[in-house]
């Protein structure tokens, strides 16, 4: 599904990605945990195609295709869906209306016909169920005035009515409390399927408990440096990254 | 009367300074005659939809077209020819020059009476196929409420059209007016007018203008809080593409204590367009208490565009409150990026924002049906804005 070799990436003059190499098997669930800095969030931003992240070496395969020569929508109508660390609020811009664009533009990729709007609805409603969000979300502008959780389960949201092959998502966890942790672990496992992959960029075990990956990465200084199963998130929440960055280097 | 020299302001006049003045230097301000009887029937069916509940009076350059209008109950509207009109009646200063050429070539005003607790709907619009000086006086009564779309749009989109109109509005005490502006002009239509209102004691009154289409457009209003406690909502959202230039001058006088202004102004210049907005309160001796709030707000869309937004408070006493915000901007590129990042195809994108920009004005448009009509005329500059809906 996703294959990354020898990855370097600049943002302005700070090179922050150093040949990470990463391979995400379609069907599996991958966390990659790593101390502030060590470029988690880059590596999101760089899969997504994010202006002022600029890739200086190595390559992307996704589904076979080089995905660093698609622009950002490209991406994004191929399958690749980036859950926002920090959502962004678009004032003006409703709910529904990204949900619907966003879908028919998916749809307009395959070669599909926009979607109906009864189906379209009734579509939306069964995921909001799951996210347990209020219908008024809708009619609203985009995360706007969403406190943390509701910004987080409207990312989950977005995933669930585009039904990604590949999700990154950047700190899903960060800003939730244990009963909205709960929830967006739900969405996100709903979304599970041999024919999916999902890259959970996380600090903590807590989130890890409720998506169990199959894998488990260690991102330190822009590459991965130590990878394992499940046990190795447990291990870095009872000892920290010291231990590991010391066996590294 | 027409012979006399016809004097513009210039752009060295301070109010003047971003106005499309050059263009007008070579204009025909003599009006055009009486449309044809063939000219009427065209221009009915290029007319809009009417509006529901809403009377309609139409204009053909400047004049009364019985025919294409609708009666109003008990309302009195007359179109008359003031037979003292005289080029004596000129006002002194460059922000009336424009008012007093409409005082030259009116051929008649139009005037609309509401009477005291009354209640009048109206659309007025004015079509131009040629220059034309239409001329409006309005006037409510005690507790009176005029709900008014005025409407101006060129017969035909390739016409070089003059419009040159005049509003006058007294807002009488308590009373309530809400006018809707839309200028759909031509690509090579001129667009000037005047307004000038005067707000009773305890009288509200809002405005939503939508400028677009016209190769250059200007509008210069002066609204005066006469009595006190009285209210004044005003927004305006102009979008510019090509070489357009939209210039808005709006000046409101605080004469009265506890006045309420709000004016509020989204500015879209693309291309190579030029977009401006100059709000200037006067906060006189008398008017203890007045609060006003200036929100401008302009976007860059183009790299050669241009955007002014001046924001400009004179106070000559204490115990106000005075708040203004004024940014030029470019699209948000983080929100630019989310969108894209969801698949949205980036002309999508920008037009998404765009209309998000303006939104908050287009909102405010009096009626669903109004705000549709305006959405799907600005199908061309905001692609999709026809299918969006107003949050």
């Amino acid at each position: 599904m996703l294959v990354i070799k020898d990855l370097h990436a600049k943002v302005g003059d700070r090179k922050v990605l150093d040949g990470l190499n990463l391979e995400v098997p379609a069907g599996e669930v991958h966390a990659i945990m790593g101390p502030n800095g060590s470029g988690k969030s880059t590596l999101a931003y760089t899969l997504a195609g994010r202006p002022g992240y600029e890739v200086t070496a190595g390559s992307v395969s996704y589904q076979g295709r080089d995905l660093l020569s698609l622009a950002p929508e490209a991406r994004a109508q191929v399958g690749l869906f980036l859950g926002f660390q920090y959502p962004v609020e678009i004032p003006g811009v409703n709910n529904v209306y990204l949900l619907k664009a966003a879908l028919n533009a998916a749809r307009k990729h395959r070669g599909e016909a926009e979607v109906d709007a009864f189906e379209f609805l009734t579509l939306v409603r069964e995921k909001m169920k799951v996210m347990q969000m209020d219908e008024t979300f809708l009619s609203r502008g985009v995360n706007e005035g969403f406190s943390g959780g509701e910004k987080k389960r409207n990312e989950i949201l977005q995933m669930l009515v585009l039904e990604p092959s590949l999700a990154v998502l950047d700190e899903t966890d960060s800003g939730l409390d244990i009963d909205a942790l709960k929830v967006v672990a739900h969405g996100v496992n709903t979304l599970r399927s041999p024919n999916r992959a999902i890259v959970l960029v996380t600090h903590y075990q807590r989130l890890l408990d409720h998506i169990q990956p199959g894998r488990v990465h260690v991102l330190a200084r822009g590459r991965i440096i130590r990878s394992g199963g499940p046990e190795l998130a447990r291990e870095l929440e009872a000892r920290g990254y010291d231990w590991v960055l010391n066996e590294a280097a | 009367m027409s012979a006399m020299p016809i004097v513009l302001p210039s752009n060295r006049d301070e109010n003047w300074k971003y106005a499309n003045l050059r263009a007008l230097a070579r204009a025909r301000f003599e009006p055009a005659p009486a449309p044809a009887a063939a000219q009427v029937k065209e221009i009915a069916a290029m007319l809009p939809a009417a509006l529901p509940g809403y009377a309609r009076l139409v204009l053909v350059d400047g004049q009364h077209v019985a025919a294409l209008s609708t009666a109003a109950a008990g309302i009195s509207i007359t179109q008359e020819v003031d037979a003292d009109e005289k080029p004596g009646a000129d006002q002194p200063g460059a922000d009336q020059l424009f008012a007093n050429l409409n005082r030259r070539f009116r051929q008649g005003t139009c005037r609309i009476a509401v009477p005291a607790n009354a209640q009048l709907a109206l659309e007025v619009i004015c079509v131009a196929t040629a220059s034309s000086h239409p001329a409006l006086e309005i006037s409510l009564g005690h507790g009176a409420k005029l709900q008014l779309i005025e409407r101006q749009l060129s017969a035909r989109s390739d016409q070089a059209t003059l419009v040159n109109l005049h509003l006058a509005a007294r807002v009488g005490e308590h009373a309530e007016f809400e006018l809707a502006r839309i200028g759909q002009h031509g690509a090579k239509a001129q667009a000037l007018d005047t307004l000038e209102l005067q707000l009773g004691a305890g009288a509200a009154m809002k405005c939503v203008q939508i400028i677009e289409g016209a190769l250059a457009s200007r509008s210069t209003a002066f609204i005066e809080h006469v009595g006190r406690d009285a209210s004044l909502e005003w927004h305006v959202a102009a979008l510019g593409e090509g070489i357009q230039q939209h210039d808005a001058f709006v000046h409101v006088t605080h004469a009265a204590p506890g006045a309420r202004t709000l004016q509020c102004f989204r500015g879209i210049a693309t291309g190579r367009s030029r977009v401006a907005f100059n709000g200037h309160m006067r906060i006189e001796v008398a008017a203890v208490g007045t609060q006003t709030d200036q929100s401008l707000k302009s976007l860059l869309a183009g790299s050669e565009a241009e955007a002014n937004v001046r924001p400009q408070l004179e106070i000559y006493t204490d115990a106000v409150k005075a708040s203004h915000g004024a940014t030029v901007g470019k699209l948000d590129a983080d929100m630019l990026f989310y969108l894209l990042s969801r698949g949205i195809p980036p002309a999508t994108a920008e037009s998404l924002l765009k209309w998000a920009f303006v939104s908050d004005v287009l909102a405010k448009l009096p009626s669903s049906d109004l705000r549709s009509q305006v959405a799907a005329a600005l199908e061309r500059q905001l692609p999709g804005a026809a299918t969006r809906t107003l949050s």
